[in-house]
């Protein structure tokens, strides 16, 4: 059983290291770089189109925002870690995970709306305050309650596991038929409760790109095509983090393809938990970090 | 506000030696270094001499983008009528922001003569300029005491050891004429060689020879050679 376990872990870790270890992320980052220094430039020109009162202007500024959002959510962060690893553990469907995933990006734009709109505007904090609450408060905020996210699923994944030896225990010391946790206990995802942690999580913490477009634009009066222009980056973030959704959901049906009863379901799907687990603790410390040393 | 950024920067330069030695970990599973950046430079350098044909100080042009430009004008709020032209209060107000910086940030100007960290004094001569939509900030950084550039090149490298601004060194418009036989060439950062300068790095951490001690954002930043004799 907790040998099966350990080499189910240790495979699937192997695979996620190769599979990162193939893919040119340095490239690809490059690219990123590239691309976001070009829509970033285009963002500023949109918002120099709507100081000039250019009526276009708004479909500009709001375009490249969304490819902004896309870009910028190429970089570490931002939530998609979060998503991926809850598309590998949680039994969601691909489409409940969708809305999840542009719900959460559309909660980022509204914390920033709400910072510029309450401190900036109405309380006349300068936008480096704001930037630095941002950096020192929320980033960390989410970090943490992403790395608490992970604890959660390993403790889950543990808990199942757990009980499925003991079911066996059970099966072959009692009445002779196992009692296995049922397949609802081991899904995660699928309250209101694990739901509202993940949106809260990733969207505690603005994009400061979203913070900078709004206050420029509140500097040139447009604040409201300001808020419009940031819901369409959530959009653009959205849209990448989609494909980290995705990708995770395919993992895990792959990773269940040997599985065919409830009970190696189970210790495929608590396993999953485990490893996704470790997987975001691992990369949400590496982030968490500078802000507790 | 960029003042206040780098000093945010600053606080956070402390942490990154620790950090990036922590990170080196997760690199292992992620193979990913680079955090965003949110401030694109073009930078542009000179290499000045004294007479004796000593190098004395380095000139430094830093042309941000059209972004980070309205990000400046917002935060310093400056232009105030909009026209497009800095007036000398504007002016006066970036210099101070970007030039009067902690004594522990470094300009993200990073010097090695003979192989060795070479020191910096502080910015002189600063002047500011706003043309496409961009500011441009210009100073002369003087080296702590003028140096004989022979034998090993002297390097000159820009980066801010987090990323969050990335600076792209090109070529000076119309250079500084060098001594004879001195020439300065700029080295394009390349992801090959960054690749396995980290997997080189990790050969050194499992050596335990600490990496930390090592700036690891230097990996990562264009440079300029400098060859004299």
């Amino acid at each position: 059983m907790w040998l099966r376990f350990v080499a189910t872990f240790l495979s699937i870790l192997a695979v996620c290291v190769a599979v990162l270890n193939i893919v040119p992320w340095m490239d690809i980052q490059r690219w990123a770089v590239g691309e976001q220094r070009t829509v970033q430039n285009a963002m500023a020109g949109a918002l120099r189109g709507i100081q000039a009162g250019d009526p276009l202007a708004v479909w500009t500024l709001c375009s490249t925002t969304a490819a902004y959002g896309f870009f910028h959510a190429l970089g570490p962060g931002h939530g998609k870690v979060l998503i991926g690893g809850a598309a590998l553990v949680s039994g969601v469907t691909l489409k409940r995970l969708s809305i999840l995933t542009v719900l959460s990006s559309l909660a980022q734009a509204g914390t920033a709306i709400f910072l510029v709109g309450s401190l900036y505007l109405l309380f006349q904090v300068s936008s480096e305050v704001l930037v630095n609450i941002t950096d020192a408060w929320l980033a960390s905020a989410s970090y943490a309650a992403i790395t608490a996210i992970g604890a959660v699923l390993v403790f889950r994944g543990m808990r199942i596991l757990y009980k499925l030896g003991q079911a066996k225990q059970i099966a072959h010391g009692c009445c002779g038929h196992a009692h296995y946790p049922s397949v609802k206990a081991v899904q995660t995802l699928t309250s209101a409760r694990d739901v509202v942690a993940l949106i809260v999580s990733i969207g505690v913490r603005p994009c400061t790109g979203a913070l900078f477009v709004l206050v420029i634009a509140a500097r040139f009066d447009a604040f409201a095509v300001g808020c419009l222009a940031v819901v369409t980056m959530g959009l653009g973030t959205a849209a990448f983090n989609l494909t980290m959704a995705t990708s995770g959901i395919a993992a895990r049906q792959l990773a269940g393809l040997g599985a065919h009863n409830q009970e190696s379901m189970q210790a495929v799907s608590a396993t999953l938990h485990v490893t996704g687990g470790v997987l975001i603790i691992a990369i949400s410390l590496g982030m968490l970090l500078p802000y507790l040393s | 506000m960029l003042q206040n950024l780098n000093q945010n920067l600053e606080r956070k330069c402390k942490l990154s030696l620790n950090f990036w030695s922590k990170l080196l970990f997760v690199m292992c599973l992620g193979g990913s270094t680079e955090a965003h950046p949110h401030v694109f430079v073009d930078a542009r350098t000179g290499f000045i001499f004294d007479a004796d044909g000593q190098l004395e100080a380095l000139r430094i042009l830093w042309t941000y983008d059209e972004f980070t430009t309205l990000i400046l004008l917002e935060s310093l709020n400056l232009d105030q009528d909009g026209d497009g032209k800095f007036n000398d209060a504007d002016r006066l107000a970036v210099v101070e922001g970007e030039t009067n910086w902690d004594p522990e940030y470094k300009g993200d100007v990073y010097l090695e003569v003979a192989g060795q960290d070479y020191p910096l004094g502080r910015p002189e001569a600063a002047a500011v300029t706003f043309e496409n939509n961009q500011v441009e900030v210009s100073f002369e950084l003087p080296l702590s005491q003028p140096v004989m550039v022979s034998g090993t090149p002297a390097l000159l490298r820009l980066y801010d050891p987090i990323f969050f601004y990335a600076y792209t060194i090109l070529p000076e418009v119309r250079p500084d004429s060098l001594p004879e036989g001195c020439q300065a060439q700029i080295v394009s950062f390349e992801p090959d060689a960054v690749t396995s300068a980290i997997q080189q790095k990790l050969a050194a951490l499992r050596r335990e020879e600490a990496p930390s001690q090592e700036n690891v954002g230097r990996l990562f930043s264009d440079e300029v050679h400098l060859t004299c004799g």
